[in-house]
């Protein structure tokens, strides 16, 4: 285990932000530690770093306690938020830096610095002042900076969301890059869910300083543990759902009734739950007069054909349909977000990527009960 | 349409550029700064000033001035950086009164620093007269120079090195403690160049206002004296034109310094812009 975090909790004044946060990172790991704002993501960062004391729990390093020690015999690399280049040194400079606390030559110092400047392919900019760098090109050479002295971990604290659009893509997958050629143990920290998603082998998720979910990326964003997981990564839906507790026991979602296995949940003492489903698992189309028929052309649904057989309704790849009014329709360029009234008065949001629906529009909603998550509602 | 036409250029034309108003305020101001200076300079012709500085009283004045402002200087900033820096990193209960007592000594007159110096180093006082006992007086010394000075003079290089601290991302302290560094090195590897410019301007303020202190000198340490008290002194028994001489040097001492100061303990920039 090369990083371990076993029951870190910190107060700010009386202020708590983090609980009982336990952790740990195999050697050559890259975990995304993801969450909104406030949750404590930094309060870890800044633990690990030993920039902060906690007020309990304890940190490991390859299996050494280093709870109480400073920052500077820790070994941790960090990549801040902010620039935290040194004006007042070239960027070779920079790199140089954190090489000459050790015990390494001069011409040794030099060789690592071009080593690291060529891994982050900056070789050409050795010279120049971190001033004139570009936003991209200045979180390189700190990436450069916190890897050269080869730390045992290294902490990336929101190292993307202060770039744009493109030029964060491009450098989420030069660190996935970059982590992959040193096979640095890495914990990657941001709010954003598509960044910590992309990058990351495990995926840790903070909520109001305590972790909420740790697994694969996959894995939590397909079948989430909790309703916050479910809303957090990604966009979803929620519809409430009526638990009949027979034998076997049914889960009503939008006036259809499903068997409370085929949507792999057992349900105890509670007469309600709450139904997440992403809004590019949904397919809307028209509802042609009353027989629930579809109109021709405006079928999109690149599933199997919905089942209007309820009775059958107790395999998970069959879908199930809900009747309902478009409301809105917003294009935001690559999709349209259709808004969809459904009968029992809640409202979903249906990703599509064709036009031709119009507000007032009788529809028919279409998801896969594989794709809805049940999470029950304690009473 | 043709109103707009009409009505844009004649609204343009009757407004002043703001910034004429601003400028004719400041203006005021900088006539005011300026005539003072320039109708004294206009009587340096009436003087022999290489005469008047020749004289000995002149001469050991301006020695003394050389000795104590810089001495001054150097104490307090040697004392008030460590200062600066904690008060710009540091939360602490009674932090705000730490910084009041800062700028007390710039609230105070000098004249009554000087008399409340006196009140604790005087030489009836327990450590004016332990001092005095070992040889060295308190006051009316080129050490009670020193003294005077410094209680007036240290509170500029504490609030601009204190500012200049503060505008330095503490983030970039942290980076270096990561890179290796214990706190000592930090500070003197990143935290000191990068403020460098702040305590260049705040040992200049200090230095200025050290040589040309009066106030608390004259109650502290009327002698040995230097060139201001000796001003005084030459102002009371010959008037204005014969303090000429010796304001000429004490300004030329002044700009001499400041200008290299600032020319050679510039912020050394590893990178050309």
């Amino acid at each position: 285990m090369t990083l371990e975090l076993d029951g870190l909790t910190h107060r700010y004044g009386s202020e708590r932000a983090l609980d009982d946060v336990s952790l740990a990172l195999e050697d050559g790991e890259l975990v995304a530690l993801l969450g909104p704002s406030g949750c404590g993501k930094t309060t870890v960062v800044q633990a690990i770093a030993g920039h902060l004391n906690p007020t309990a729990g304890r940190i490991s390093l390859r299996g050494t306690d280093v709870t109480g020690i400073p920052p500077e015999d820790r070994n941790v690399g960090v990549v801040f938020q902010r620039s935290t280049l040194y004006p007042h040194m070239t960027v070779a400079e920079n790199v140089a830096y954190g090489l000459e606390t050790g015990d390494l030559t001069p011409d040794q110092v030099s060789d690592r610095v071009d080593r690291y400047l060529k891994l982050v392919e900056l070789t050409d900019r050795r010279d120049a002042s971190p001033t004139s760098l570009s936003g991209g090109e200045t979180r390189r050479v700190e990436l450069a900076r916190a890897l050269a002295p080869e730390p045992d971990v290294l902490l990336l604290d929101e190292p993307l969301s202060a770039l744009d659009r493109g030029l964060r893509a491009r450098l989420r997958d030069e660190i996935v890059r970059i982590q992959q050629e040193t096979g640095v143990t890495t914990l990657f920290v941001t709010h954003d869910q598509e960044d910590a998603m992309s990058v990351a082998d495990r995926l840790v998720i903070l909520r109001d300083g305590a972790t909420v979910a740790t697994g694969d990326p996959r894995q939590l964003y397909e079948s989430p543990s909790t309703r916050f997981v479910a809303s957090f990564l990604g966009r979803s839906n929620e519809l409430s759902a009526r638990v009949d507790g027979g034998e076997p026991s049914m889960v009503a979602v939008g006036g259809v009734a499903l068997p409370a296995d085929a949507v792999g949940k057992e349900f105890t003492d509670t007469s309600r739950a709450v139904v997440h489903v992403r809004p590019g698992d949904l397919v809307v189309r028209l509802t042609s007069g009353s027989d629930g028929q579809s109109s021709e052309g405006e079928n999109t649904s690149d599933r199997p054909d919905a089942s209007t057989d309820r009775e059958s309704l107790d395999n998970r790849s069959e879908a199930i349909e809900i009747q309902g009014t478009v409301t809105h329709v917003r294009d935001v360029g690559r999709r349209y977000d259709v808004r969809v009234e459904v009968d029992s008065g809640e409202a979903v949001v249906v990703e599509q990527h064709r036009d031709g629906l119009r507000e007032g529009d009788r529809v028919t909603v279409t998801v896969m009960v594989s794709d809805l998550t049940v999470f029950p509602v304690s009473e | 349409m043709s109103l707009i036409n009409a009505t844009r250029p004649a609204t343009k034309s009757r407004r002043l550029p703001p910034l004429l108003i601003f400028g004719l305020f400041g203006g005021i101001l900088l006539i005011y700064f300026a005539l003072p200076f320039a109708v004294f300079l206009s009587r340096t012709g009436s003087v022999s000033i290489v005469e008047a500085l020749s004289q000995v009283a002149s001469r050991t004045a301006i020695r003394n001035s050389l000795l104590t402002a810089p001495a001054a200087t150097a104490i307090a900033t040697v004392l008030g950086v460590p200062l600066a820096y904690v008060l710009a990193r540091e939360t602490f209960p009674g932090k705000r009164l730490i910084e009041a007592l800062v700028v007390l000594p710039l609230v105070v007159p000098p004249v009554v620093g000087g008399a409340m110096l006196l009140s604790v180093v005087g030489r009836f006082t327990p450590i004016g007269a332990a001092a005095a006992r070992l040889g060295i007086p308190l006051t009316d010394s080129l050490i009670g120079i020193v003294l005077a000075q410094t209680f007036v003079a240290a509170p500029f290089v504490v609030i601009t090195a204190r500012a200049g601290f503060g505008a330095v991302d503490e983030r970039l302290e942290q980076a270096s403690r990561s890179l290796g560094y214990g706190p000592i090195a930090t500070f003197r590897r990143v935290s000191l160049p990068l403020t460098s410019r702040a305590i260049v301007a705040g040992v200049v303020l200090t230095f200025a206002r050290a040589i040309g202190e009066f106030g608390a000198t004259m109650m502290v340490a009327y002698n040995p004296r230097t060139i201001p008290t000796r001003i005084w002194v030459d102002f009371i028994a010959g008037g204005i034109d014969a303090i000429v001489p010796l304001a000429l040097a004490l300004l030329a001492v002044t700009f001499i310094v400041v200008a290299t100061v600032q020319r050679f303990a510039g912020v050394p920039t590893a990178v050309e812009k």
